[in-house]
């Protein structure tokens, strides 16, 4: 019964793909963002509203932290990091609805997303510099430290992958055993360190992925300063 | 905790259509209407530093101004207090000339009052001199007076120089019918006789002489030709004192 729980089961077949719970949910989750953007969209005004607010504040407040690390390239890598952030705070809180799971609690997610953001890592240095001056970094100090540069790359998109996995899964095996064991209502301060976690790990894949993205674009743009 | 590359890849392709979505329904809008905020905003700023600024340009250009007003003031201010002094000055000197004007009055009509209060008082003075002498020649006169007196005519008529008896021949017209002699006492005869013998000599003979007694004389003889007269008596000297002091 735990194995059905917390792993991702097949809920039906498209072709040769197999459709899970996981990928069900997260089409959910992308139905109702869109459905909240769109909504929310109509009704921007110069004058904002509570929720118009709120929803600014969040936007303003991710887009200063993109600033912040990355200034100069803000403006685009800020939809990729946002949607990273709002995705994942999302992901890991659908846990909390009963008969729901976190998409994050499966590891072909948390790897979709990792990839994700190894890939971009690479696009917005190469978009940056060009494929030449993106790839000679790898080459730098010395290209002796050309096979760790590529572990690193391979053992942090895992890191990433995996910690995601992790801390959602163990927390939403911890609150299913709580339950199990305690009952009804028991595993409701499980649940609130879940809202915790979930926003801690939301904050740190999503700032890890800016500062690899930063890093790959920065370091291409620091280089030929130095060489200069 | 197998790895479902159907959700991998589905789940990569969820992403950037949640990535599309969102910048397209989500970041953009929002940061349009961010944009267009911060613009008024910064509008409203760059219109509030320019009213600012036209404000100080104001308050400069006024306190220029206030400056220049003040400095205006300060000059007419000074012109009026010079003015002011000016017609003070002259006010002032006009005043002390009327003031001087007025005591020089007061002083000329005080020395005037002086004046008649002492010509009052010394007219009073003589006056009084005149009725006391009057009073005391009453008592004090008498024949004796009266004698030397004539003798006094009779020399003054002796010793009368010849323009005075022309002009007396002159002052009395035609001739008058007699020579009036009045005394305060009887004349003894030896002194009438010198007396019309001093007559005679400046008045023609056929003129008569007639001699009478008049108290009021107090002593002393009056001679009355026409319209001439010599009085040398008492009466007329104490008089003739009196008209002396008034005409003084």
């Amino acid at each position: 019964m735990a194995d059905a729980d917390l792993l991702s089961a097949p809920v039906f077949e498209l072709g040769p793909l197999t459709i899970t719970n996981t990928v069900v949910t997260t089409w959910v989750i992308i139905g109702v963002v869109w459905l909240l953007s769109w909504q929310l969209s109509r009704r921007l005004r110069s004058e904002p509203g509570a929720l118009q607010t709120a929803v600014e504040g969040v936007v303003s407040t991710i887009h200063e932290a993109v600033a912040a690390v990355a200034p100069q390239q803000a403006e685009r890598i800020f939809p990729f990091i946002a949607s990273l952030w709002i995705y994942l705070v999302i992901a890991n809180l659908s846990g909390l609805i009963p008969g729901a799971h976190a998409p994050t609690r499966d590891l072909s997610a948390t790897a979709a997303l990792a990839f994700v953001v190894f890939l971009s890592t690479h696009w917005f240095g190469i978009r940056s510099h060009g494929l030449k001056v993106y790839l000679r970094h790898y080459l730098s100090p010395s290209p002796i430290l050309l096979p760790f540069h590529i572990i690193g790359e391979i053992t942090r998109t895992i890191a990433l992958a995996v910690r995601l996995f992790g801390n959602i899964m163990s927390l939403e095996m911890a609150a299913m055993l709580i339950l199990l064991v305690a009952g009804f209502l028991a595993p409701v301060p499980i649940l609130m360190l879940h809202v915790i976690e979930a926003l801690v790990q939301a904050y740190i894949f999503g700032m890890l992925a800016l500062i690899y993205v930063a890093g790959g674009m920065q370091s291409q743009q620091l280089r030929p300063e130095t060489e200069e | 905790m197998e790895l479902s590359w159907s959700t991998f890849v589905l789940e990569i392709i969820n992403f950037l259509v949640l990535v599309w979505i969102l910048k397209r329904f989500l970041y953009r809008p929002v940061l349009e209407v961010i944009a267009r905020r911060r613009a008024g905003i910064e509008k409203t700023l760059a219109d509030a530093k320019a009213l600012h600024a036209d404000a100080e340009g104001l308050q400069q250009q006024y306190e220029g101004r206030l400056a220049d007003w003040e400095r205006e003031r300060q000059q007419a201010r000074a012109t009026l207090a010079r003015e002011l002094d000016a017609e003070r000055a002259r006010r002032l000197a006009e005043l002390q000339g009327a003031l001087q004007t007025e005591r020089d009055k007061a002083q000329a009509a005080d020395a005037h009052r002086q004046a008649d209060a002492q010509r009052k008082m010394e007219q009073t003075a003589l006056a009084q001199g005149a009725r006391f002498a009057t009073r005391l020649l009453q008592l004090a006169a008498g024949a004796d007076t009266e004698a030397r007196l004539i003798d006094l005519a009779i020399g003054e008529l002796q010793d009368l120089p010849d323009d005075r008896i022309s002009a007396l021949h002159n002052s009395y017209g035609k001739m008058p019918g007699a020579i009036l002699v009045s005394s305060a006492f009887a004349i003894p005869d030896a002194q009438r006789a010198r007396l019309e013998q001093a007559l005679r000599q400046i008045i023609p003979s056929d003129i008569a002489l007639q001699f009478r007694q008049d108290g009021a004389l107090l002593a002393g003889v009056h001679i009355a030709v026409g319209t001439w007269a010599l009085g040398l008596n008492l009466r007329d000297e104490l008089a003739g004192f009196a008209e002396l002091s008034h005409a003084e």
